[in-house]
């Protein structure tokens, strides 16, 4: 079986579309969520893009284009040119996976919207594979080119699939990870409908998700995309490649309790079936980027697996959940976490558990302080993402 | 009157082709625009103009072409509200 590493990152994100600033300012603790959609009836927040999509499109490239797919486009490109290019290798035996949860929902708020007359080209925007056909054709990529859509665990599906496809040798370099963008009225309406967001009073949108706190009241929406590249260690060592981390394990579970309520037990699955692949024991791994949606029963039930799972050695998982500074991507969530957890592996930083300034200490998590911390001494970093649907997913990281 | 100059303003707005780029009887796939652009475009100067262009013009390719076509439909409605 091949060793798959990581040679390239590549983010369009909340905080900027450079994977290391991005992970400066995570370190930093700084918050991209802030109000949006001052109309609707109920405060709305999320952490939205700066994108220029002219400088990755020219207008007649843009038909039929979705922003969930300009978004995909952009971060692919940018990790591949982290990687070095792909000039050495037939395109044939190269794979794009990506995990969207919901596709083009500007094509779709639009169609809606148009009084009618709806645009031709909604259909290709708005189709969850978009993503990838437009990745494929922007990098000529023409081996499997896969989208995984499975709600919040999407991307992280997509790189485990990817880093197996790798690990079978049924490709030579996968383009895996996710894009996610439907900050549109339509879609945080139905969020906040489900009665998961957080709220905030005037002027706290920036803070107003809190993992782990005991003051917690659910996530707020992001969007974004985020990809990395994978490829075998002998590739990348054949070829001097700059190599952040190896993806050592992938965990993939199904609760098959309920369609939405989280379960210990199938998240500790997850947990075990990443461990046991990257044949380590718990106490090997000291930093958990959690799911950490910071609802009351989903961040209890996140720190109940892992407790169960790593035992004795819980007190030397440090956890902290960055989605209360980039939001929750959904289907891109999995692969933007990923990539923060690969460069707090690289960097040897652990991003804050931020605006948990009163910790749910009932949960009995060890988790990163609200200005982060230095780890010298981490060897191995996992992260999770657990989906409505039942799927859970736990990526495995360990430094090469 | 011709649409023509009205058309090509249009596509050099939306899609940044003037007149040197894209002639009257320049292939408009041959510059780039594709199918799918192309039927963009027809919907925005179905709604510019509150006409329905025909789905029966399978070889159309230049914007002469087009305007041709254009033409005659806003007669046509010009007539019909007379």
């Amino acid at each position: 079986m091949n060793e798959v590493v990581v040679s390239g990152l590549g983010v369009v994100s909340p905080h900027g579309d450079d994977a290391q600033a991005m992970f400066d300012a995570v370190m930093r603790g700084e918050s991209a969520v802030q109000p949006v959609f001052p109309d609707l009836a109920r405060p709305a927040a999320a952490a939205t893009v700066a994108f220029d999509e002219r400088r990755w499109f020219t207008k007649l490239q843009l038909p039929g284009v979705d922003r969930v797919s300009q978004l995909a486009v952009a971060a692919a490109d940018l990790a591949v040119h982290d990687a070095g290019g792909l000039t050495d290798v037939d395109h044939e035996r190269v794979g794009v996976y990506v995990g969207c949860g919901m596709g083009g929902a500007t094509a779709l708020e639009s169609a809606y919207r148009s009084g009618g007359r709806v645009p031709p080209l909604t259909i290709p925007a708005f189709m969850p594979n978009a993503p990838a056909g437009n990745v494929a054709m922007r990098l000529g990529v023409k081996g499997p080119v896969i989208t995984y859509s499975v709600a919040c665990a999407s991307s992280a599906v997509a790189i485990a699939e990817a880093a197996k496809a790798l690990r079978n040798g049924e490709i030579d370099v996968a383009i895996a990870g996710g894009s996610e963008a439907l900050i549109v009225p339509g879609v945080v309406l139905a969020w906040q409908a489900m009665m998961t967001l957080a709220g905030f009073a005037a002027g706290e949108a920036a803070r107003a998700c809190r993992p782990f706190a005991s003051d917690r009241s659910g996530f707020v929406l992001g969007e974004g995309a985020a990809f990395m590249v994978l490829e075998t260690a002998e590739r990348a060592l054949a070829r001097g490649s700059r190599v952040y981390a190896q993806l050592a394990g992938c965990g993939l579970s199904c609760d098959a309790t309920h369609l939405t309520k989280p379960d210990v037990s199938g998240q500790q699955r997850a947990l075990r079936a990443a461990l046991k692949q990257a044949g380590l024991q718990p106490a090997d791994v000291g930093y958990c980027n959690a799911h950490g949606t910071a609802t009351k029963i989903g961040d209890g039930v996140e720190a109940e697996a892992l407790r169960g799972v790593w035992g004795a050695a819980s007190d030397t998982l440090r956890v902290s959940s960055t989605k209360a500074l980039h939001g929750h991507l959904l289907g891109a969530a999995g692969a933007l976490e990923a990539v923060i957890t690969v460069l707090a592996l690289y960097r040897r930083r652990l991003p804050p558990n931020a605006h948990c300034d009163r910790p749910d200490t009932s949960l009995g998590l060890n988790l990163v302080p609200t200005c982060g911390a230095e780890a010298p001494q981490v060897q191995a970093a996992i992260s999770s993402s657990f989906a409505f649907g039942g799927t859970n997913a736990t990526l495995l990281f360990t430094r090469t | 009157m011709s649409s023509l100059k009205e058309l090509q303003d249009l596509i050099q707005e939306k899609y940044g082709l003037d007149a040197t780029a894209l002639g009257p009887h320049t292939s408009m796939l041959g510059s780039g625009v594709d199918s799918l652009a192309l039927v963009e475009f027809l919907f925005d100067i179905e709604e510019r103009y509150g006409i329905s262009i025909p789905d029966n013009n399978p070889d159309l390719d230049t914007l002469a072409e087009l305007a041709e076509i254009v033409d005659r439909l806003r007669a046509a409605q010009t007539a019909a509200a007379q």
